[in-house]
């Protein structure tokens, strides 16, 4: 398929895949992202509220979850946001205003607001080898094996975001700029991986502006912003998987070239660039760990909550192996199973297997990403209304700030959770089915061997999505 | 005073705002509130702490103003039979205030009224009220 007809393509045969409208081409929008301010107040914001998480982990009500403003905080509402709203709909702005990597990136640029391009620390370069997604998979999946902990113990909350901060002010003075986002941090992964299926992007306006302009302060920074911090090539960004939308770029371009984009949801999945294993298996991580955590925390299996709790060592060592090789090997294998039909059954011989089952794999995003936020409303309606106690007790120590400690915990419009789920995971599976025919005609590029090729795909996508829809409402 | 200084001031106020804000501003909060209080009893499980502090100390004739945090995953509950204070119940992450004035110099236990788990009867601990 080439890039032409790629750009006349439409999604789910209604919206062009090709419409954009650039936010920063309102006057006030635009101002703002070229504010050196911007988005700093929001990380110090940010920052704030993260000081209050890290407290209540360490005084007020540590042993009890839903009175823990971190775990509500974190695993709910920040969750909620970021899987409902922050990816699928604003990319990476979660990065944006992220304030775990702050003080590393202080002490590098010794500046808070201002511009500082010399910067300090070590600089060095991040290994080649380990310049992907493959650390950020291990450290993901190696999160989850505590997470029967992180829900109930305020304290291994602590831990967790108090690690990511310590990480990230090590590695900051290691390796260049943003290297701890771009390769390290567990969250980061899997936001670039679903930022694919965002409805907004950074882009430049005109290509040809970028090509004249021979400086490319974009890249190497001025007196007005950082070269970009996350090792991109702000000019020629394709696609959102690396962009943590720190607007540095809209600040250093000298000629107004950056767009704020608004465009269809999922454009990225077709943009052939760094496509690879790493990021397959991050499709695979996260469509495991759904399941997972679907099945140890709102499932009617006590056995397996009692090993994800870690009530015996052996329960929680059979967990980790039995997780592990469910996200490393079964549902990978399982796709292998059918990309290896759909060369078969496309009948093309020039495409290589390797090459089926990477780009075949980018049609997971969209179904992953309907699962979690299906998952998300399973515990934002019953789990919510804890929300409002948390702001007015935030330690447990009784405070009634806001006048809403004393609210009850009150689910909210249960009786639409499974019917929300079903429409979610089935809009989900419409959106990886239509992105899936698509993938297959880039991959196989003869229409009638794309289609033949798209069979086992849709077979796929179809025993998933009964898989999840008996899961979440069976 | 040059622009840069001013600046780098306004910078560093608002960073100290909010990270060392919080921190000071919640333990002044809490300092300011619990003024008055003659102890704090976290109440855990037995096997997971019990009461914390197990042994309080008051003075006979005088307000007593006791809080007892329940910060444990399940219901408990504290009494002090003897000096006829109860509680009730006390759910995981919320607390009672408990306000009495002892009458007679002793030794009371407390205790949680709430089978909370196997080790439950453990969990108890003693209120002395001392003369003068």
């Amino acid at each position: 398929m080439s890039e032409q007809n790629s750009k006349n393509q439409r999604l789910l045969g209604l919206f062009p895949l090709n419409w954009r409208f650039d936010l920063a081409s309102l006057p006030g929008v635009r101002w703002l992202l070229k504010q050196r301010w911007f988005p700093m107040i929001v990380i110090l914001i940010n920052m704030f509220i993260f000081i209050v998480i890290l407290m209540s982990g360490i005084m007020g009500g540590f042993s009890s979850g839903n009175y823990s403003f971190g775990i509500m905080f974190v695993w709910i509402l920040w969750w909620v946001l970021l899987m409902m709203l922050l990816v699928p709909v604003l990319s990476r702005t979660w990065c944006m205003m992220c304030p775990l990597p702050s003080f590393g990136e202080w002490l590098q640029r010794l500046r808070i607001f201002g511009v500082n391009n010399k910067l300090g620390g070590l600089n060095l370069k991040w290994p080649r080898r380990l310049s992907n997604m493959w650390v950020m998979n291990f450290l993901f999946l190696g999160t989850t094996f505590f997470s029967g902990f992180f829900t109930v113990k305020p304290l291994v909350t602590f831990y967790l975001l108090g690690g990511i901060i310590v990480m990230g002010i090590v590695l900051s003075l290691i390796f260049e700029k943003r290297s701890f986002c771009l390769y390290v941090c567990p969250v980061s992964g899997f936001q670039g991986l679903y930022a694919n299926m965002a409805m907004t992007e950074i882009r430049v306006k005109d290509p040809n502006i970028c090509a004249k302009h021979k400086k490319k302060t974009c890249e190497t920074g001025n007196k007005k912003g950082y070269g970009c911090p996350w090792l991109l090539e702000p000019h020629s960004l394709k696609r959102n998987t690396y962009c943590g939308m720190c607007l540095e770029c809209f600040k250093t371009c000298p000629f107004d070239n950056m767009a704020f984009n608004i465009r269809p949801p999922g454009t990225d999945l077709l943009v052939n660039e760094k496509r690879g294993l790493d990021e397959a298996w991050k499709s695979f991580i996260m469509i495991a760990i759904a399941i997972m955590f679907y099945v140890a925390m709102m499932g009617p299996w006590g056995w397996i909550k009692d090993w994800v709790r870690g009530n015996t060592l052996t329960g929680w060592l059979k967990f980790i192996s039995v997780h592990t090789a469910f996200a490393l090997v079964i549902i990978p294998g399982i796709f292998f199973v059918f990309s290896f039909l759909s060369k078969l059954f496309s009948g093309s011989k020039e495409v290589r297997l390797k090459a089926v089952f990477v780009n075949l794999s980018y049609c997971l995003i969209p179904m992953g990403l309907a699962s979690w936020i299906a998952f998300s409303f399973g515990f934002l309606l019953p789990n919510g209304s804890y929300i409002l106690h948390i702001l007015s007790d935030p330690f447990a120590l009784g405070w009634d700030l806001f006048g809403t400690a004393n609210i009850p915990w009150t689910p909210v419009a249960t009786g639409w959770l499974v019917p929300l789920q079903f429409i979610t995971l089935f809009a989900g599976y419409l959106v990886a089915a239509d992105y899936g025919y698509k993938l297959s005609l880039q991959t196989y590029t003869d229409p009638a061997a794309a289609k033949r090729g798209f069979i086992p795909l849709l077979v796929l996508l179809t025993l998933v999505v009964i898989a999840f829809g008996w899961l979440y409402g069976g | 005073m040059s622009k840069t200084i001013i600046k780098t001031i306004i910078s560093a106020v608002l960073v100290l705002a909010c990270t060392i804000g919080p921190i000071v501003a919640a333990l002044a909060y809490e300092s300011s509130r619990t003024r008055d209080l003659t102890a704090e009893i976290l109440a855990r499980a037995p096997e997971k702490g019990n009461y914390s502090p197990r042994f309080v100390t008051v003075a006979f004739g005088q307000k007593v103003k006791l809080r007892v945090r329940n910060i444990d995953t399940v219901t408990h509950g504290f009494a002090i039979p003897a000096l006829e204070v109860d509680a009730g119940e006390i759910k995981a992450g919320q607390y009672a205030v408990l306000e009495f004035t002892p009458e007679k110099p002793g030794k009371y236990d407390f205790y949680c009224t709430t089978w909370c788990s196997e080790f439950h009867l453990q969990m108890r601990g003693i209120l002395e009220v001392t003369a003068r």
